[in-house]
């Protein structure tokens, strides 16, 4: 029998090993953190270069949190990952609270955009924090999942709302990006676990079929704004302008880019949010096209990893959450990188650890520090009940 | 890697095995199918990041930026007075169909209830007004004109007898001031006063469109880079022009202050005088582009000879002396000239020419004519008459000519074209548009010029006006102002720089002129072109040639440094300082009887640079 030989092949396949934390510390992978602090290092450099070479205003702070948040990573990486478990649910509903809190506290409030809550060195923002707690939920729920389980159409609902739930919540901000962002997740993380594929069929097919419904219920202004979202070129001096600089700066830099500091259109005042969203534009007139296939070529290292990290678990919940996170990590880079270059339509997404934002570096930082638990805890076993 | 402390709990063992019999079965299968799928997942990561990189690729290698769609006005009446585009459709002034609102006072029941109601729904209108018009009797009177629709709605809806509307028509300027001096203005009755508005009034009154050479992003690119030099230096304006020295279109053409065209006669009358075509300037320095190219082309004067700047010349009352003479007065070679902008050292080189052959070369590129461009605000250059030894000798560095800078950055293409001029135009060219143009100089002369422009933008007067990657080329101008008869002013300036890019292929110029500008702690004081006009122009350049297209050139390219290569201490002959007379000069030339000849002697210029040696400063 399968298991047998599974678990005969190592001394302690019917507990759990405690390890000390210095043994923690020595199982942190060094190639990980070696790709972090690069991405880091990119971050802090492309900022300094938003300011025209200055420190001020932004890669200091940015340098600032990433220090403040790489201690985070590693201490996130020695907690026990069963104890991470545990706390999934109570983190989930949480950060679902505090999302539905600002939502509401936004329209009480009378600030309209106010969507975050002032930490002193980051401004939070729920909806960013959301990504990490519904990967955390989702592997928690699937963690005890047997393969007939999945089949059951009835044990799929109670994920399916904790999806569904804060994507109402984010899509109400408006926030669109993050919304696709958490539907994205949640559908690739149903699809790991196994969901039949004719499940996925049948809610596309409701989501699809509920659009002229919603439309109906939509003011004017809704509609427009989802018109120029489906097609920029309806905006031209709105988002549609935004991808024109951008291609152009991308296009100037051509093939080793014009040098450190020297990116024309984005210095001048061509290239907008060039320290956040469209910082991937900036280092790309400046490095070139190989300076930007080579920080894809870093992202992709870590995505990788991610899911490296994944395969060695040996339970589930780490392995759901640490390819959750994978995701997570693509999700952000290609829907940014795709979006500077004009493939898809303009959404809020930054590029991690790069694009000045104190929130989704937070998010990213800790995303990376639970990747780092599950490598450190992957040989702890949990079974139901255990948790 | 499995170097972790182990530590079994066989204590939990039999529990464990009885669950690890179900769970681990069932999770084995899930496992295995999730294996599948995480391949699936994995190849759409590797696509997707693929599509990025190539799409990246894509950008970076084959796409020109697409230009802009044209944003096509719809115009939902027939306009009786056509549009002003720019180059890219853009619209610079079109008309609006208004209202305007009159009353036929016999046909109005009750004028105070009329005038009551008037002056509710319109409230610019004053009930006294309306009431006094109403009573004053008579069949037609105006209440209120250029009405807008919401406010015809609403007088509409009052449904007062003796009320109507008259369509009219009302001219918008929508780039408002930024295109003000080019596009003129129009009266109440939609006749032109200034501008294309004027000159193409008849042409335009007819529905005839027109579509400028214009492209209103680097009109405005332009216009707000001299703002802000006009502001930072305390100046009192300013302008500048961008050429395409291939067909001679103007693709911006600023003059500061400007006016809003919507109501010309509210501003300063000087904010609608046109300092790019209706001004005339003693230009400085940037004249002696002019004058080597004239000494080069006359093969008198070769790119290694040396000429004698030891001392000031005396010419009768004058002396005519460098700036800043402490470092020079010496022997220098003409590259030197060239970019310590010597006075003297241009003397010395139209010597050997002599004042027949300068006037009939500046004649040839049309500086001492009016421009013939499409507005009607063009000056007339002021000539010296007759034309003597000693406005030779001052119009070798840019005084005792004026002109207007349309005429300096027209002579300014040619020289950098190949010695091609092409008149300056503001009317857009059709694409395919190819005009012989007059030869002015030979392409070695040409060239010659372009690498002292390119070594002045290195090492001399230019360097805040170059940009890296697109081969900036450019000279100074710090023009003392004549003051009101009594010689030139020490403190008010003109300072100027003009340049184009890339220096081995030119195809743009770019001018900036700053009008008395102050120096401030920033420049040390120095209110001079090098200071205030080239940052400017390399600003407007650096984001120009992105937008533009133009491939950024790599400077260190062998073959372009063979082409931007001089050498400006290469050994050569000394010239002398006597003034070379024509044999047919009994006179002083009139400038009306000169006529300017089509081609001008073409003696190659020494082009022996065949020692490639990196440039040096002499210093």
């Amino acid at each position: 029998m399968s298991w047998i030989s599974a678990s005969s092949r190592t001394s302690h396949a019917f507990g759990t090993p405690e390890l000390s934390l210095a043994a923690k510390v020595w199982q942190i992978s060094r190639v990980f953190v070696v790709l972090v602090l690069a991405l880091g290092a990119v971050g802090v450099l492309g900022q300094y270069s938003a300011a025209n070479g200055h420190m001020e205003p932004w890669a200091g702070r940015h340098a600032l949190r990433f220090g403040v948040l790489f201690v985070g990573m590693i201490g996130i990486a020695l907690i026990d990952i069963r104890f991470l478990a545990r706390m999934a649910y109570p983190i989930y509903f949480a950060n679902l609270l505090l999302l539905a809190g600002v939502e509401a506290y936004g329209k009480i409030g009378g600030l309209g955009a106010q969507r975050w809550i002032n930490l002193g060195f980051v401004q939070l923002q729920p909806s960013e924090l959301m990504k990490i707690a519904l990967i955390l939920g989702l592997a928690r729920w699937f963690h005890d999942a047997t393969l007939e389980d999945v089949r059951r159409p009835t044990y799929l609902l109670a994920p399916l709302a904790m999806v569904l739930v804060p994507v109402g919540l984010v899509l109400a901000q408006p926030n669109l990006g993050t919304g696709l962002m958490l539907l994205m997740m949640g559908g690739a993380i149903f699809f790991l676990v196994g969901v039949r594929l004719w499940k996925f069929g049948l809610l596309i097919a409701c989501g699809v079929g509920a659009v002229p419904l919603v439309w109906r219920f939509m003011k004017d202004y809704q509609k427009r704004r989802v018109t120029t979202f489906l097609d920029p070129s309806t905006d031209p001096l709105g988002a549609g302008y935004h991808i024109t600089q951008s291609k152009i700066a991308l296009g100037s830099g051509g093939l080793w880019g014009k040098g450190f500091l020297l990116g024309s259109q984005s210095h001048l005042n061509f290239l907008p949010e060039k320290q956040t969203d469209f910082i991937f534009t900036l280092l790309c007139e400046e490095w070139g096209f190989w300076g930007g296939v080579s920080l894809l070529t870093l992202f992709a290292m870590v995505v990788a990893y991610g899911i490296f990290v994944g395969l060695r678990s040996r339970n589930q919940f780490g392995r759901i959450l640490a390819l959750g996170l994978s995701i997570n990590l693509f999700l952000y880079v290609f829907i940014n990188t795709a979006m500077v270059m004009g493939l898809i339509p303009v959404v809020g997404v930054p590029l991690p650890l790069i694009s000045f934002g104190g929130t989704s570096m937070m998010a990213v930082m800790i995303g990376f520090g639970l990747i780092l638990s599950v490598l450190v805890h992957r040989d702890s076993r949990m079974r139901n009940g255990e948790i | 890697m499995d170097s972790a402390p182990k530590t079994p709990r066989p204590d939990d063992a039999f529990r464990a095995r009885a669950q690890v019999l179900n769970l681990e079965g069932g999770a084995r299968q899930v496992l295995d199918q999730a294996r599948t799928r995480l391949v699936v997942v994995g190849a759409v990561f590797a696509l997707s990041l693929t599509a990025v990189a190539v799409r990246l690729g894509d950008l970076a290698f084959l796409t020109q930026p697409e230009p802009r769609a044209a944003i096509a006005a719809v115009q939902p009446f027939k306009a009786e007075r056509a549009d002003i585009t720019d180059r890219n459709g853009m619209l610079l002034a079109t008309s609006l169909a208004t209202a305007s609102l009159f009353a036929d006072p016999a046909k109005v029941l009750d004028a105070k209830e009329t005038a009551k109601r008037l002056a509710q729904a319109l409230p610019e209108v004053s009930y006294g007004d309306i009431l006094q018009k109403l009573e004053g009797g008579g069949r037609f009177v105006w209440l209120r004109r250029n009405l807008t629709p919401r406010q015809q709605a609403a007088v509409h809806n009052l449904g007062l007898p003796g009320l109507d509307f008259r369509r009219e028509e009302r001219r918008i300027y929508p780039a408002g001031a930024v295109t003000s001096h080019v596009v003129g203005f129009t009266d109440v009755d939609n006749h032109g006063l200034a501008g294309i508005e004027q000159s193409f009034d008849k042409m335009l009154g007819k529905g005839e469109p027109v579509r400028l050479s214009i492209d209103l992003r680097l009109q405005h690119m332009l216009r707000r880079e001299i703002q802000q030099q006009i502001a930072e230096f305390s100046a009192l304006g300013g302008g500048g022009m961008i050429m395409d020295v291939r067909t001679g279109e103007l693709l911006a053409l600023v003059s500061l202050p400007d006016f809003d065209p919507q109501s010309p006669g509210t501003g300063d009358a000087v904010n609608r005088f046109n300092r790019m075509t209706l001004g005339v300037y003693e230009m400085g320095s940037t004249f002696k582009v002019f004058n080597t190219a004239l000494a080069l082309e006359s093969g008198r004067v070769r790119m290694d000879d040396w000429v004698d700047a030891t001392k000031p010349i005396q010419v009768g009352r004058f002396t005519i002396d460098d700036f800043r003479t402490e470092r020079l007065r010496r022997w220098m070679s003409v590259p030197e000239v060239f970019t310590f902008s010597s006075n003297i050292g241009s003397v010395r080189e139209v010597q050997q020419v002599g004042p027949v052959a300068q006037q009939r070369f500046l004649t040839s590129l049309g500086l001492t004519e009016k421009p013939s461009l499409e507005i009607p605000e063009v000056g007339r250059p002021h000539v010296p008459n007759p034309w003597r030894e000693i406005n030779m000798m001052t119009i070798a560095f840019g005084h005792g000519l004026s002109s207007t800078a349309v005429n300096n950055v027209t002579a300014f293409a040619a020289i950098v074209n190949n010695g091609i001029l092409r008149p300056a135009t503001l009317i857009a060219r059709p694409d395919d548009y190819e005009t012989s143009g007059v030869r002015v100089v030979s392409q070695t002369t040409s060239e010659n010029v372009r690498r002292l422009l390119r070594l002045n933008a290195i090492v001399g007067s230019g360097k805040n006006g170059n940009v890296p990657g697109y081969l900036v080329g450019g000279k100074t101008g710090t023009a003392e102002k004549a003051g009101g008869g009594k010689g030139y002013s020490k403190t008010a300036n003109l300072s100027s720089f003009v340049a184009a890019f890339p220096m081995n292929d030119p195809r743009y110029v770019v001018f900036v002129l700053i009008d008395e500008p102050h120096g401030n702690k920033k420049s040390y004081g120095f209110s001079t072109g090098a200071w205030v006009s080239a940052p400017a122009v390399g600003r407007v350049i650096a984001q120009m040639g992105p937008l533009y297209g133009v491939p950024p050139v790599d400077e260190n390219e062998p073959s372009v440094q063979r082409a931007m290569y001089v050498n400006a201490t290469a050994p050569g002959r000394r010239l002398g300082t006597e003034t070379f007379v024509d044999a047919t000069l009994k006179q002083p030339i009139d400038p009306k009887k000169a006529k300017p000849p089509a081609k001008l002697v073409s003696a190659p210029a020494s082009n022996s640079s065949t020692l490639l040696q990196k440039v040096k400063e002499t210093r």
